[in-house]
């Protein structure tokens, strides 16, 4: 059915393209400043008490209907991503609350340097702006999301303080930082968007089910379809799910004038609106721009630059795991928010690379998990699985590193000639390959990691030098900075093209540092939602 | 999602005696092939699509390069299996993946193990409270921050 609808779509203030953290964050602070907003989201609202953690088959599920990769999920609001010339493969989730849905919550912020890579390091760009001005809203961000952790990092600087103190650090967690404490190293506990006391509307605190992956049943973790959505819904904002975007409409003049959507029935719609937010993730936004092709803008909208697409930036993971003698009940907390170290986080010159990175310490799951490898190989089959299986069962911990991947033009997402989704819309294809540097961080950070593995007590270690199931992290395809020449939009996530165009995902990151970057992306959000509230009044209707 | 009518057909003696070779008796839990997991197996694989024709896909080839695969004593189906494995590993690690999963949901595997069997949720696990004592190092260390 192809039925195009436009009577029964009024004319909205603006219209946000994606439902998830940074959607969710921008939607809630413009409908509380009184714009009129709608959302489009193509996927749906979750259930968490349908959350597979609850499921006797929640083994399968996780490796199946809840996987991280949307081919390897493939439901129905899924679209393909052709990852075939990428060693990592994208990892998010299509439906309200978007990829926060299933994170692990770890929310440590950039670093003051990370906005100042060309001016400290000769490399990449600085960012336009700097970690002063966008204190404010990480402070903000925290509040509504709720943020576990405590002050005192000596690797960070001063910040207000979190919501809540830490979650705990588990038996298993202590074995692992005693690595850390005996190389004399840094590690702290983790900032986490996980509740450890009651926080937030209806939000309980964790009870460490350990598979908070699959989508938190508790409510604990938190996630913008049970943060930022009550307020913005509360607000007058509107969200349409189901609503597949295929491109933004252009008028005559080049301002965009609204977007064409498929809605969940199959009847093609246009959403008429002063503004449009892009908020689809690092993949899904230059998607939708390339394929938002006219006239005006024959190889892309906002893409004067040729940047759209380009610059496509992950954190490439290794993962360096131990098997320990003693028994921990690693399945007990939260799979990645005991802590994590920044000792090599700062550009040394003397280790042969730039920029740095974070390891991030990581449990381990039950059985089956372990039975089919999670962090390592599989346990091996026939003679001796069972031995191996009882060695590493409540035994293993690891550390995943997340080091600073800089920006590449070569690195891209583009359109594929002939995979579509369901829709017939053109899917994204990835052309990626990991840096020297990339790799010498990595090869550095390994080495690290045997020595406190070991240090801590570790008696087996295995590496998986770069994950292939990794791509959380999309960040650089609609790059910001001052010059339209060398970016897509301003500091305010601005197109240099639309003036009515704005992009607030992880897009419009120029460099990613060493961290989980959704506590930035909602800061930047945010940031934008003020400017538009601030500044953009003539896009009120 | 679901759909096991496609998985009908699937050979569950010759799933059974696959079974027995990649996980073995041990104490008093029989190989698994002998433990009656196969139909199991077949509905859980069928609780997705793709995941469905894959390993639909690893028994229709194993089967057809092993016809006599139940006949063969252990050994030669230990190499036959680790052929498999070596040829098609995206097919095998299908087929080992739902294997291990299915045996370990079972509660006589729970019992030998010590494991719960419970699922992750609504219960949950307990945790000792946040200690601050344990940083008590790391406060110590002066602020190494890169300032801009």
């Amino acid at each position: 059915m192809t039925i195009r609808n436009e009577s029964s779509n009024e004319t909205v203030d603006i219209v946000v393209i994606g439902a998830g953290a940074s959607g969710g964050a921008a939607t809630a602070w413009l409908a509380e400043s009184g714009f009129k907003v709608k959302c489009l989201e193509q996927g749906y609202w979750q259930d968490s008490s349908k959350y597979a953690s609850a499921s006797e088959d929640y083994e399968f599920e996780m490796l199946t209907n809840w996987a991280p990769d949307p081919n390897v999920r493939q439901r129905a609001e899924d679209y393909p991503v052709n990852d075939s010339n990428s060693p990592v493969t994208p990892v998010m989730f299509n439906g309200v609350g978007g990829s926060t849905i299933l994170w692990t919550a770890h929310t440590p912020r950039f670093h003051p340097s990370d906005f100042r890579v060309k001016t400290l390091d000769g490399v990449a760009d600085d960012w336009p702006i700097s970690y002063d001005e966008l204190e404010e809203f990480y402070d903000l961000n925290d509040e509504v999301m709720g943020c576990s952790g405590i002050n005192g990092d000596p690797a960070n600087p001063p910040r207000s303080p979190r919501q809540m103190p830490p979650l705990p650090i588990g038996n298993d967690g202590k074995k692992l930082i005693s690595g850390f404490e005996k190389l004399g190293w840094h590690w702290w506990p983790s900032d986490s968007y996980i509740n450890s006391q009651r926080y937030g509307e209806g939000r309980d605190a964790c009870n460490f089910c350990g598979h908070n992956h699959m989508g938190c049943y508790q409510r604990a973790k938190s996630s913008t379809d049970i943060t930022y959505w009550p307020r913005a819904l509360r607000s007058g904002a509107t969200i349409e799910t189901g609503a597949r975007v295929r491109r933004i409409i252009i008028d005559d003049s080049g301002r965009a004038t609204g977007a064409d959507y498929i809605d969940s029935k199959g009847n093609e719609q246009h959403q008429k609106a002063r503004a449009v937010i892009m908020a689809a993730n690092g993949i899904g936004t230059p998607r939708l721009l390339l394929n938002s092709t006219s006239d005006s803008y024959p190889t892309g909208l906002a893409n004067s630059s040729g940047l759209v697409g380009k610059n496509l930036m992950f954190h490439p993971f290794a993962m360096i795991s131990g098997t320990f003698p003693e028994k921990m009940d690693t399945w007990q907390g939260p799979l990645g928010n005991i802590g994590l170290s920044q000792e090599f986080y700062e550009t040394d010159k003397r280790r042969g690379f730039v920029r740095g990175y974070t390891y991030q310490f990581q449990r381990s799951l039950g059985p089956a998990w372990i039975a089919n490898g999670g962090f390592r190989n599989p346990v091996p089959w026939g003679e001796g699985h069972h031995e191996e299986l009882r060695k590493r069962l409540g035994s293993v911990m690891a550390m995943a590193v997340i080091g600073e991947d800089l920006p590449e033009e070569h690195n891209m997402v583009d359109l594929d000639p002939e995979l579509t989704d369901s829709d017939g819309i053109p899917a994204p294809r990835l052309n990626y390959t990991l840096s020297k540097n990339s790799r010498d961080q990595l090869d550095h950070a390994i080495e690290n990691a045997k020595k406190a593995l070991k240090a801590a007590g570790a008696e087996d270690i295995f590496v998986d030098p770069m994950m292939r199931q990794s791509g959380w992290h999309l960040m650089g395809t609609a790059r910001m900075g001052n010059d339209p020449e060398k970016s897509v939009v301003d500091k305010w996530g601005q197109s240099h093209d639309v003036d009515n165009l704005f992009v607030i995902d992880g897009s419009v990151f120029v460099t990613g540092a060493a961290v989980n970057p959704t506590p930035t992306i909602q800061a930047l959000a945010l940031r934008t939602a003020d400017y538009i509230v601030e500044h953009r009044q003539d896009l009120k209707g | 999602m679901t759909n096991n009518a496609s998985t009908k057909n699937v050979n569950e003696e010759l799933l059974a005696a696959i079974l027995d070779r990649l996980i073995p008796a041990i104490d008093d839990v029989p190989s698994a092939g002998n433990m009656g997991l196969t139909t199991e197996i077949v509905r859980l694989s069928g609780q997705q699509a793709r995941f469905q024709g894959i390993f639909k896909n690893a028994m229709e080839i194993f089967e057809s390069t092993n016809s006599e695969f139940v006949l063969l004593d252990s050994e030669a189906q230990v190499t036959a299996i680790r052929k498999f494995e070596s040829n098609e590993p995206d097919l095998f690690s299908s087929l080992l993946t739902i294997s291990y999963i299915v045996y370990y949901k079972d509660a006589r595997v729970h019992k030998r193990i010590g494991w719960s069997g419970r699922t992750p949720q609504p219960e949950g696990n307990p945790m000792e409270p946040w200690d601050d004592s344990i940083l008590e190092t790391q406060r110590e260390r002066e602020p190494f921050w890169r300032k801009v």
